[in-house]
């Protein structure tokens, strides 16, 4: 396999004269999690929407398993395998969690019987099982993010986005999301993530990009995004 | 070169158009400030001409009840905001257009059994006169009533540009969440927007009645072709509500004229649908 | 409610009416059912678009006069009135995708005044074409009775066909409500954006379902003209006819199995005391109580009669459990 799961070459996202996203290249390749850094306001989360579909690019070619996708629709983006999670959750606040993770599960299996098994499994792994026939409205925030994960898991991506996913957790919900991740990832699953709870994102990524102001100023091991002065900079402002 | 009946047609669109401006203005005013399509918006037309009808019985120069009405019908419409679209606004966001719809079902069933089917007209109708400017014969009733509707338009148009609560309101319909943080008062705002909207549209009905007769389902007709008009300008913006309404005004007339008088209503929706397809923002809107 | 309650219901309610339709001939009454029957169903049409898709149409009366006009068209031309059902409803489904297609990308409101826009197009047309008979409308031909012309002496026999569309939409939107189709309009009306994140085609599911509609409501539209054996303008296509199907949506209960029922229940109750049943001009009163139900519900349960039953069940559900320890 030589062409890479995700390329993206020159991405740009401009609001009004806002330049989001001014030139983002980004590789990710098959397997493993790649980590998506940056102080507040680089563009991560916009980078994650114009990638999934949600917004269309200003901009720049987007290649996910060699097809271009750069502004097409969201559901086909979905449906060819590249699902997002949402940093400020979206429920579907009055559906019970086996509902909701259904919804998922129907992209890939049309009859319902099946892809509520599906989902129960889903639920299942992720923790979730004795909450299925909870409203989403009423889980905790924890909960909501578990179930956010499991609906995109459901559809089977070969490429999952999570936007900080681990935010708002206590340490102890950490440290079973991080078990957790290592099980996606372990099961073929790609998965870029944005994060800000560097401690948890070092020992779990393979390969760290670094966005500040709109661009990549970094690409390469965790070990040695750390002794970056540019990525340092760009973190603690000019010493 | 004859132009044949054009001129008067055109200044009979025009004073159309400015009376559907009147009523469409509130419809946008309504929908800026506070998102609402206000469905039962021809109902109120509708009881502005009852109420109009009902003055002139009891003595009141048909032009004296013009504002007389209008400031009836703008508390009317800061009540019916209080008691009713405030609840629907705390609801999910079907729930605002099955009320005012509710609304518009109960205000025509209620002048249906209080008043009949029966048409009504002004008695001792006023402006009966025609005027003659060269090939253009002109209706005084028709002038008087597009003119006003104008002067009335003008009204609105400086409260919202030059007042303080005018201010205010654009900044709500602006930027919601920021004008609260300025800590303006959005209920009553609101209130004020929707009678205000009221306002015009009573005004409107008053101004009808010299050349309309009032009837239970006069309302519906008349909302179908704000809706056109607001759509047309753009939800929310009045100044293209103005431009939008001259518009209809014409198309109608002139469809009237030279297709056919029966079928004069058909050009009008086929445009909103036009607009809806090619620019759903509409003529002046912004995306 | 069960699957199993669901068909019980329905078959307790179908076994009733059949009851009614053979062994009662009071006309009158008859036709009462048979006009409920058809607004069970049109508003059921009506809640799938508006209730389970959550896109509110003003213009139902547009796919209702379609059915009808067909029906007229083909029986006076024909004889037999069977090959304009599938006529009437593959036209109605067509129209619901050219209205569907430019404005479900819009605001839901850009949706809800085409619809208006549409229906009075067509009822305009109508009242204007000397093919569709202009305003007077059209007198159908009175043909040998039988279940080829679908014209019967016998009240009761067209109570027996328009309760047989009941069911079918009964049945229908059972499935809805445990399809593929049914949880993606759920979540679409929950959360559009997140729907489309899992892959959940919005426009596709909103234009598929919409389509369906304008099929079933244009079929209660064939059968009522079957029934009247008179087709008109201002009895199928006005504004009156949209708002009634509406009410009957929104009185029962959006996005319930049975809701539209209900709200048909109680709408034939009322015309029937008001004077106005498909056009004509009561004297205002049904529509007086009619928009203060809605008021009424709109402001305090927007789930409708169908909702407040549910409550009221499980009320008695919960002093049952008291009662037996």
């Amino acid at each position: 396999m030589s062409a890479p799961l995700l390329e993206v070459r020159g991405l740009a996202k401009r609001f009004g004269s806002l330049r989001a996203l001014d030139g983002v290249d980004l590789t990710v390749p098959h397997g493993g999690l790649t980590a998506l850094i940056g102080p507040n306001g680089a563009g991560k989360t916009t980078a994650f929407g114009c990638i999934a579909g949600a917004q269309r690019p200003s901009g720049g070619s987007i290649r996910f398993e060699g097809i271009e996708i750069a502004g097409a629709a969201y559901h086909r983006v979905a449906r060819l395998g590249l699902v997002r999670t949402y940093q400020v959750v979206q429920p579907f606040a009055e559906m019970t969690v086996l509902d909701a993770v259904t919804v998922g599960a129907l992209l890939r299996r049309p009859r319902v019987a099946s892809a509520r098994d599906f989902a129960a499994t889903t639920i299942d792994a992720l923790g979730l099982g004795a909450k299925s026939a909870t409203i989403a409205r009423s889980l905790t925030i924890a909960d909501k993010k578990r179930l956010e994960l499991a609906r995109a898991l459901a559809t089977e991506p070969r490429l999952l986005l999570l936007d900080e996913v681990m935010a708002g957790l206590t340490p102890t919900e950490c440290a079973a999301a991080v078990e957790l991740l290592r099980t996606i990832v372990a099961r073929g699953i790609t998965i870029v993530m944005v994060e800000h709870v560097m401690e948890v994102l070092m020992p779990l990524a393979d390969h760290v990009v670094v966005l500040a102001t709109g661009r990549v100023i970094f690409d390469g091991s965790p070990s040695d995004a750390v002794n970056d002065p540019g990525v340092i900079e760009a973190y603690l402002g000019r010493p | 070169m004859d132009v044949g009946p054009l001129p008067q047609l055109v200044v009979s669109g025009i004073l159309t158009g400015l009376l559907f401006a009147l009523i469409s203005v509130g419809l946008t005013l309504i929908f800026g400030v506070m998102d609402v399509v206000n469905f039962a918006h021809g109902e109120f037309l509708m009881l502005a001409m009852y109420a109009t009808f009902g003055a002139t019985l009891i003595g009141i120069n048909p032009i004296l009840a013009v504002p007389v009405v209008a400031i009836v019908m703008f508390f009317l419409g800061a009540v019916v905001y209080r008691v009713l679209i405030r609840r629907l606004l705390a609801g999910p966001p079907s729930a605002v257009v099955f009320g005012t719809f509710g609304l518009l079902v109960f205000l025509q069933g209620a002048a249906q059994y209080l008043f009949t089917s029966d048409y009504r007209s002004i008695p001792n109708l006023p402006f009966q006169g025609t005027l003659h400017f060269g090939a253009v014969n002109l209706g005084e009733a028709q002038l008087v009533a597009g003119l006003g509707a104008l002067l009335m338009t003008a009204l609105v148009f400086a409260f919202v540009e030059y007042t303080e609560p005018g201010r205010a309101l654009r900044a709500l319909s602006e930027d919601r969440v920021a004008a609260q943080l300025m800590g303006i008062d959005v209920q009553g705002m609101n209130a004020l927007a929707f009678g205000l909207g009221i306002a015009c549209v009573g005004a409107a009905g008053a101004l009808l009645m010299l050349t309309y007769q009032a009837y239970p389902r006069i309302g519906t007709e008349f909302a179908l072709t704000a809706f056109v008009v607001v759509a047309l300008g753009g939800f929310g913006s009045v100044q293209g509500a103005l431009v939008g309404a001259l518009l209809v005004g014409l198309v109608e007339v002139l469809g009237g004229f030279y297709i056919s008088p029966a079928l004069k209503m058909i050009p009008v929706y086929l445009l909103y649908l036009l607009v809806v397809l090619v620019r759903p923002q509409g003529l002046l809107g912004r995306r | 409610m069960t699957v199993r309650a669901h068909l019980i219901a329905l078959g307790i309610v179908a076994l009733t009416l059949t009851a009614l339709a053979l062994g009662y001939h009071n006309a009158f009454i008859l036709n009462l059912v048979f006009a409920g029957l058809i607004f069970a169903v049109l508003g059921q049409s009506w809640n799938w678009i508006s209730g389970y898709a959550g896109q509110i149409s003003f213009g139902h009366a547009l796919f209702f006069g379609c059915g009808a006009y067909a029906s007229a068209l083909f029986a006076a031309r024909h004889g037999s009135p069977w090959l304009a059902l599938p006529a009437g409803a593959a036209v109605a489904a067509i129209l619901a995708l050219l209205v569907g297609f430019p404005c479900f990308a819009l605001r839901g409101h850009y949706f809800s005044i085409a619809t208006i826009a549409v229906a009075a197009i067509a009822e305009i047309a109508a009242t204007n074409l000397a093919a569709l008979g202009k305003a007077n409308g059209f007198e159908m031909p009175i043909l040998a009775p039988g279940i080829a012309t679908l014209q019967f002496s016998d009240k009761g026999h067209y109570v027996l066909v328009a309760l047989a569309l009941f069911v079918f939409a009964q049945l229908a939107t059972l499935g809805l409500e445990r399809s593929r189709l049914g949880f993606y309009l759920r979540a679409i009306r929950l959360n559009q954006e997140a729907a489309a994140s899992v892959g959940v085609d919005a426009r596709a599911a909103k234009l598929t379902t919409y389509a369906a509609c304008g099929a079933l409501a244009a079929l209660a539209g064939s059968l009522y003209a079957q029934q009247a054996l008179y087709v008109g303008p201002e009895d199928t296509l006005g504004l009156p006819i949209s708002i009634a199907i509406a009410l009957v949506g929104v009185v029962g209960g959006l996005s319930t199995v049975w809701g539209p029922a209900l709200g048909a229940l109680v709408y034939v109750a009322l015309a029937r005391y008001g004077g106005a049943l498909l056009g004509g001009q009561g004297h205002g009163l049904d529509l007086l109580l009619y928009g203060g139900l809605i008021l009424v519900i709109v402001s305090w349960r927007p789930d409708g009669l169908a909702g407040i039953g549910r409550s009221i069940r499980r009320a008695l559900e919960r002093r049952e459990a008291r009662a037996a320890p």
